[in-house]
């Protein structure tokens, strides 16, 4: 049947004063109700009519923020680094150091852990000897995708002063990939705060690459 | 000069050098059995004894009432080159407060050497290493294994301090070629 | 506390590896411990992760050049491993050195000694248990004699400072007044660290009648330092064979009877103290002079002849052994490890107790792994 506004009231009025002699038949459906004319209508849920020049996300669920997926997860990745306690050396006295409250790590989210299977970022600190180096090597494959290398001081960069010996290694990047190299013998806290900071950079950086321990 | 302790002063223009001052009577006088000269050094008194009679020697001096070296402070090797390997053994006593250094020399075809381990304890570890530095043999070691080199690798003519044994050559210097390669994949 | 297990089960004994990576074993040390249950049976030590040829690179390296290496021998003490060195160039060479260079160099070496076992005393803490809190207690004292360090030699932790014949330069003109402010921090500090473990009833229990040693034993294992005066025997090369100015000081060596662990903890708990108070007699005599002497040769050449300069480092009695065969260049350098020879009672004292306890012992003898392997 055709459905007019301002035929409700007629309608119902019509049931309630239906004939007695007509009761035991079923009455009559009500006509559909364009939106908008029902009094409980919910406004939100009006269908939206698109307007051109603004993006369809926000007309529909002002107020709400897109950002890619990748940015999110680089964001939380780089905000809490957690490096393996690995001092091989002297610079590890210096890493503690920045770990203690005069040089803070802790605000940046980085916290020391022990386990290599629970943590991001391993910091070589230290002369890495031929000795040494199956052991470096084996934390390394422990430690879950993604993460990160630190090469702390001059002997994890190159041998250091004590590259002219033979049961050194020359540099700790022979054995596993290095990503951020840290000068300095050793190197100051703040450098290795700096060291950290660029790591972070990076990892903003490479986001959306599938690399290495992505 | 530090306030040192000096054995006494050296004799300058006599050649023949009495060694009065030092410990060298008692020593001569405990070490009578074996053949023993005596040297000054910058501290303490050096005697120098011969390879046969070393442990003997050492023994005498340790269980001598006056002299009574129970601590042995340092046992190393000093590589002479061609002259041969020197073994240098720091004595001291608790107790009695003095100081003596007994020296050694092997040839270097024969390095061999009774151990120590006999007399002090401490000379287990220093020997280990004396043996895997220069390549001596201690006979009668009762753990003669490697102490500072890796064991599961054979090194057992690769002797670190000898002067024989070369500085190791810097094989990259800068540039190109950084070691493991970034962008190859990996094992890992 | 030695406990047997009971014999009417068939048992097996447990291989158990610790490092060379692990939380507690002070750098690159590894030990395979077999264990009966939670007890020791034996326990074998594997040294040698860290070792870099300090003493072989140093014979190419001339007087100067191998100040460097011993810094870095002993971190934590660089100013003591720096001193017996350039004494045994002085004894050989027969350099005089102005007093007030000797003062300067005992004051430092007292002042590395107290960083040194505020460093133990935090990492002790570590060891058994009280995880935080006395570390970074210790990292506060440290901090505020590294940076007096700092503004000495320019370097928190490799100084270089000490030359052959003197130092390298002039103490800064306040060096007075900040000695003084550094000590009234490391005295609280001291105070902190006393009142947090000392009489702390879960402290006491672990580390009361662990890790005994008796003083005829460390005689003849060649202990020294702190852990051989626990035991009673008092061993202290200052007052021994007094090297610089220590005969002029008033101090008396820090023993204890117990020869267990807590012995070690109080003795060098009451070495800050002792250290504080010499540094206060030395400020006492330091006096305004020259440091070094005239007539310095650029480039040392030494005669022939060889030395064995032994000081009291914060660990033991730390040597160096050098020989001279003229020129430029020390024909040999040995450097005698304390830690080295109080690493080798570690078996001794652990067998027969329970597993952490071998770790508390282990943190107990206070070894730096770059001086045990050199």
């Amino acid at each position: 049947m055709a459905i007019t506004p301002g035929t409700a009231t007629t309608e119902t009025a019509e049931l309630a004063v239906a004939p007695p002699e007509t009761a035991s038949e079923a009455p009559p459906a009500p006509e559909p109700m364009m939106p908008g004319e029902h009094p409980n209508e919910i406004p939100a849920l009006v269908p939206i009519v698109p307007q051109p020049g603004k993006a369809l996300y926000r007309q529909a669920l002002p107020g709400v923020m897109q950002v890619p997926a990748d940015l999110v997860l680089a964001a939380a990745r780089k905000s809490s680094l957690w490096p393996m306690t690995f001092g091989l050396a002297c610079c590890a006295i210096e890493m503690i150091g920045t770990y203690m409250s005069h040089y803070d790590l802790d605000r940046f989210g980085i916290v020391p852990w022990p386990s290599p299977r629970q943590s991001d970022v391993m910091i070589v600190a230290g002369t890495v000897t031929k000795k040494m180096a199956p052991a470096v090597k084996l934390l390394y494959e422990q430690m879950p995708n993604p993460k990160w290398v630190i090469s702390m001081g001059a002997c994890a960069t190159n041998g250091g002063p004590y590259t002219r010996y033979d049961r050194v290694l020359q540099g700790v990047d022979k054995i596993v990939p290095v990503d951020v190299y840290v000068p300095g013998c050793p190197p100051r806290p703040e450098a290795l705060i700096d060291s950290f900071l660029a790591l972070q950079d990076m990892i903003m950086e490479e986001r959306s690459t599938e690399g290495r321990g992505a | 000069m530090t306030t040192d302790e000096t054995n006494g002063e050296a004799v300058e223009e006599t050649p023949p050098d009495t060694f009065e001052g030092t410990l060298w009577p008692d020593v001569n006088r405990a070490l009578s059995a074996v053949d023993v000269r005596p040297e000054r050094g910058a501290l303490d008194l050096i005697v120098h004894l011969p390879r046969k009679d070393v442990i003997r020697g050492l023994g005498m001096l340790k269980h001598d009432d006056e002299l009574h070296f129970d601590y042995l402070r340092s046992l190393t090797a000093v590589d002479n080159e061609d002259e041969g390997v020197d073994v240098v053994y720091h004595l001291y006593s608790v107790s009695k407060n003095h100081n003596l250094t007994v020296k050694t020399t092997l040839a270097n075809e024969d390095k061999v050497l009774e151990t120590a381990t006999t007399v002090w304890q401490a000379a287990n570890w220093l020997e280990r290493e004396v043996a895997e530095m220069f390549g001596v043999t201690f006979n009668g070691h009762p753990d003669p294994r490697p102490l500072l080199m890796p064991e599961d690798v054979d090194l057992s003519d690769v002797h670190p301090l000898l002067k024989s044994h070369p500085f190791a050559e810097i094989d990259v210097l800068q540039g190109e070629g950084l070691g493991h390669d970034r962008d190859a994949p990996g094992d890992v | 506390m030695v406990v047997e297990a009971p014999s009417e089960f068939e048992t097996q004994d447990l291989l158990i590896n610790v490092g060379p990576q692990h939380p507690s074993t002070h750098g690159v040390f590894r030990m395979v411990l077999e264990i009966d249950g939670e007890v020791v049976k034996d326990l074998v030590p594997y040294i040698g992760y860290l070792h870099r040829g300090a003493e072989k690179l140093c014979e190419n390296n001339d007087f100067r050049q191998g100040i460097g290496y011993m810094d870095r021998t002993e971190y934590l003490a660089a100013h003591n491993a720096e001193l017996s060195y350039v004494m045994a160039v002085e004894a050989l060479g027969e350099i005089e050195v102005p007093e007030r260079a000797q003062w300067i160099r005992m004051i430092l070496c007292e002042l590395n000694r107290i960083s040194s076992h505020f460093m133990f005393l935090g990492a002790f803490g570590i060891d058994v248990g009280v995880f935080g809190t006395p570390f970074i207690y210790a990292w506060r004292e440290r901090e505020t004699i590294i940076d007096l360090f700092e503004e000495i030699s320019g370097d928190r932790m490799m100084y270089a400072y000490f030359r052959a014949g003197g130092l390298a330069w002039e103490v800064p003109a306040n060096f007075e007044n900040r000695v003084r402010e550094v000590l009234a921090s490391a005295q609280q500090g001291v105070k902190d660290f006393d009142g947090l473990l000392t009489e702390n009833e879960i402290f006491i229990a672990r580390t009361k009648g662990v890790g005994f040693i008796s003083a005829e034993d460390a005689i003849e294992m060649g202990m020294s330092g702190p852990t051989i005066r626990a035991s009673g025997v008092p061993l202290d090369i200052r007052k021994t064979e007094p090297y610089l100015f220590y005969d002029q000081l008033d101090f008396e060596p820090i023993t204890a009877n117990g020869g267990d662990v807590f012995d070690r903890y109080i003795v060098r708990l009451q070495e800050i103290s002792q250290s504080i108070d010499l540094i206060g007699q030395c400020l006492e005599r330091l006096q305004p002079g020259p440091i070094t002497p005239e007539r310095m040769p650029r480039m040392l050449r030494l005669p022939e002849g060889e030395a064995y300069i032994r000081t009291e480092a914060p660990r033991g009695e730390y040597g160096v052994y050098m020989v001279s065969k003229g020129g430029n260049k020390p024909h040999r350098l040995k450097v005698r490890s304390a830690c080295l020879s109080n690493l080798q009672a570690l078996k001794q004292m652990s067998v027969g107790q329970y597993v952490a306890d071998a770790i508390i012992i282990l943190g107990s003898i206070d070894i730096v792994l770059s001086e045990v392997d050199r």
